[in-house]
């Protein structure tokens, strides 16, 4: 399995580690709802060194990566991030992604660890001069509405001038720090990019912050899909489309991006499942791959599912036919018939992402 | 891991206890419990209902798994562990005593005699390697 710089210190902390997509990365800390908990009251931090990380400059290459993706990267001013995808020609997801925009003339490009090695392989080929940073970046997440003084408590004040999806240029005791306002919990939280050699440094010293604690992948699964995010690879892979994972709102239709006939073709031809939020009225959960019923027949399939203890229910998302997909149709779940109903996201509503 | 002398268990880490006047209590194994993680929600068998050894008898869940629970052996529910219903972190902080599940009352006894002790379950948790 492949190691982040922060491995021994997941396991001198008690971390529970585990292979996530080949990588050695900690599950659990104190319990995964303790830290799930934690995080939407106070500030959990949580090593993201795993993800994949690309520096692009220059104009020409600006605009072929800008060919590939479904975001519109004119769009993007300094300063600013955006989510989107990079699909194959028949529409499907590689990889979603965030896309940065440093300066003027430089992109700095977040993926996934699951299908980094085929991420890279087309932005290889595709845009000239671009640098793939992943193995020389590691990338601390702190999460939770106490976030922002902490970080300002520890010499990152320019986190305080950030706005949602804002990001700068920082330096944290001689290293250069990317710092974003972004995450994957819904709660107020920045993203921190760093050579790897700052990465025990700095995670120490954001431990030594009485309000802030370790969280694992656990948590981070539980945080995220009580804000309906989507987990790559899991609710969106090759044979689903952006269409179909209902996100829409961040495909840029003005512009060319690989994939772009197919789902045009898609969505003129219509019918095809979308994702669906789905919850219980019980502490009982769907599960990843229970198939979904009404009456006998099978009419979808779940691709995320757990109890969300923010919310007190099972909470899932769900690919249904677009007919079913209508807030408060009920249906069953599971070879235990658990009864579920469509509902909307975010499941959890009180998120201090936006604060 | 220990587990406790005096109970026997099953091949799906559920525990059994001989309670005298032919009443058995049931649960999970610590280790169950552990390797589940926070356990959120139990649903239990209805008291009264008649189980076969083997049979699915419930269900325990945590928050990123879930598995059923079967009889470990033959004989009826006389009383379920309503506690779990608002409380289902009993079965992590205390899986042999708080955390029990349901009890069976006139329990197959031949069946209980042939489930494994606590050394035999040691012996098979170490066997799985988990």
């Amino acid at each position: 399995m492949r190691q982040t710089p922060l491995l021994d210190e997941h396991k001198a902390l008690g971390g529970k580690v585990i292979d996530f997509s080949g990588w050695a990365l900690p599950v659990q800390f104190a319990g995964i709802l303790q830290e799930h908990t934690h995080t939407r009251s106070s500030a959990s931090i949580f090593d993201c060194s795993h993800m994949g990380e690309f520096r692009i400059k220059g104009r020409e290459a600006i605009e072929a990566y800008d060919a590939l993706i479904t975001t519109d990267t004119g769009r993007i001013r300094p300063g600013r991030a955006r989510y989107g995808a990079l699909l194959t020609g028949d529409g499907g997801y590689i990889d979603d992604l965030i896309t940065m925009r440093l300066g003027g003339d430089e992109l700095f490009v977040v993926t996934n660890a699951g299908s980094l090695d085929r991420v890279a392989a087309v932005f290889a080929s595709q845009v000239p001069g671009l640098v793939d940073e992943s193995a020389e970046t590691a990338k601390i997440d702190i999460q939770g509405p106490l976030s922002r003084e902490i970080l300002v408590s520890i010499g990152l004040t320019a986190a305080a001038a950030l706005s949602y999806f804002g990001l700068t240029q920082a330096e944290w005791s001689g290293y250069p720090v990317l710092l974003s306002r972004t995450g994957y919990t819904g709660e107020l939280g920045y993203e921190l990019y760093l050579p790897n050699a700052a990465a025990v440094p700095l995670w120490r010293r954001l431990l030594d912050h009485p309000a802030v604690a370790p969280a694992g992948l656990g948590a981070r699964d539980t945080l995220r899909l009580e804000m309906g995010y989507l987990l790559s690879g899991q609710d969106i892979d090759g044979s689903r489309t952006p269409l179909e994972a209902r996100q829409d709102a961040f495909i840029d239709w003005n512009k060319p991006f690989t994939g772009r006939e197919a789902l045009e073709k898609q969505r003129d031809a219509g019918g095809y499942s979308v994702l669906t939020p789905i919850w219980t009225d019980s502490r009982s959960a769907p599960r990843h791959g229970f198939d979904v019923y009404r009456g006998d027949e099978t009419v979808g399939v779940v691709t995320s599912g757990t109890y969300g203890p923010s919310v007190e229910r099972g909470i899932g998302l769900a690919y249904l036919s677009p007919e079913l997909a209508e807030p408060g149709v009920t249906l069953t779940a599971g070879p235990r018939r658990i009864a579920i109903e469509v509902t909307e996201i975010p499941f959890y509503g009180a998120g201090t992402c936006r604060n | 891991m220990d587990f406790p002398e005096g109970l026997k268990y099953t091949h799906e880490h559920e525990w059994i206890r001989d309670e005298g006047g032919d009443i058995y209590t049931v649960g999970i194994t610590e280790h169950a419990a552990e390797q589940l993680g926070d356990v959120t929600y139990v649903e239990l068998p209805e008291p009264g209902m008649v189980l076969d050894q083997g049979q699915a008898a419930g269900a325990v869940e945590s928050v990123k798994a879930a598995s059923d629970i079967y009889a470990p052996i033959s004989g009826h529910v006389s009383e379920v562990n309503q506690e779990l219903d608002r409380r289902p972190e009993l079965v992590n902080a205390s899986p042999y005593n708080d955390g029990w599940f349901f009890k069976i009352a006139e329990g197959n006894l031949r069946e209980y005699d042939k489930l494994m002790d606590c050394k035999e379950y040691a012996r098979f948790v170490e066997d799985q390697g988990v």
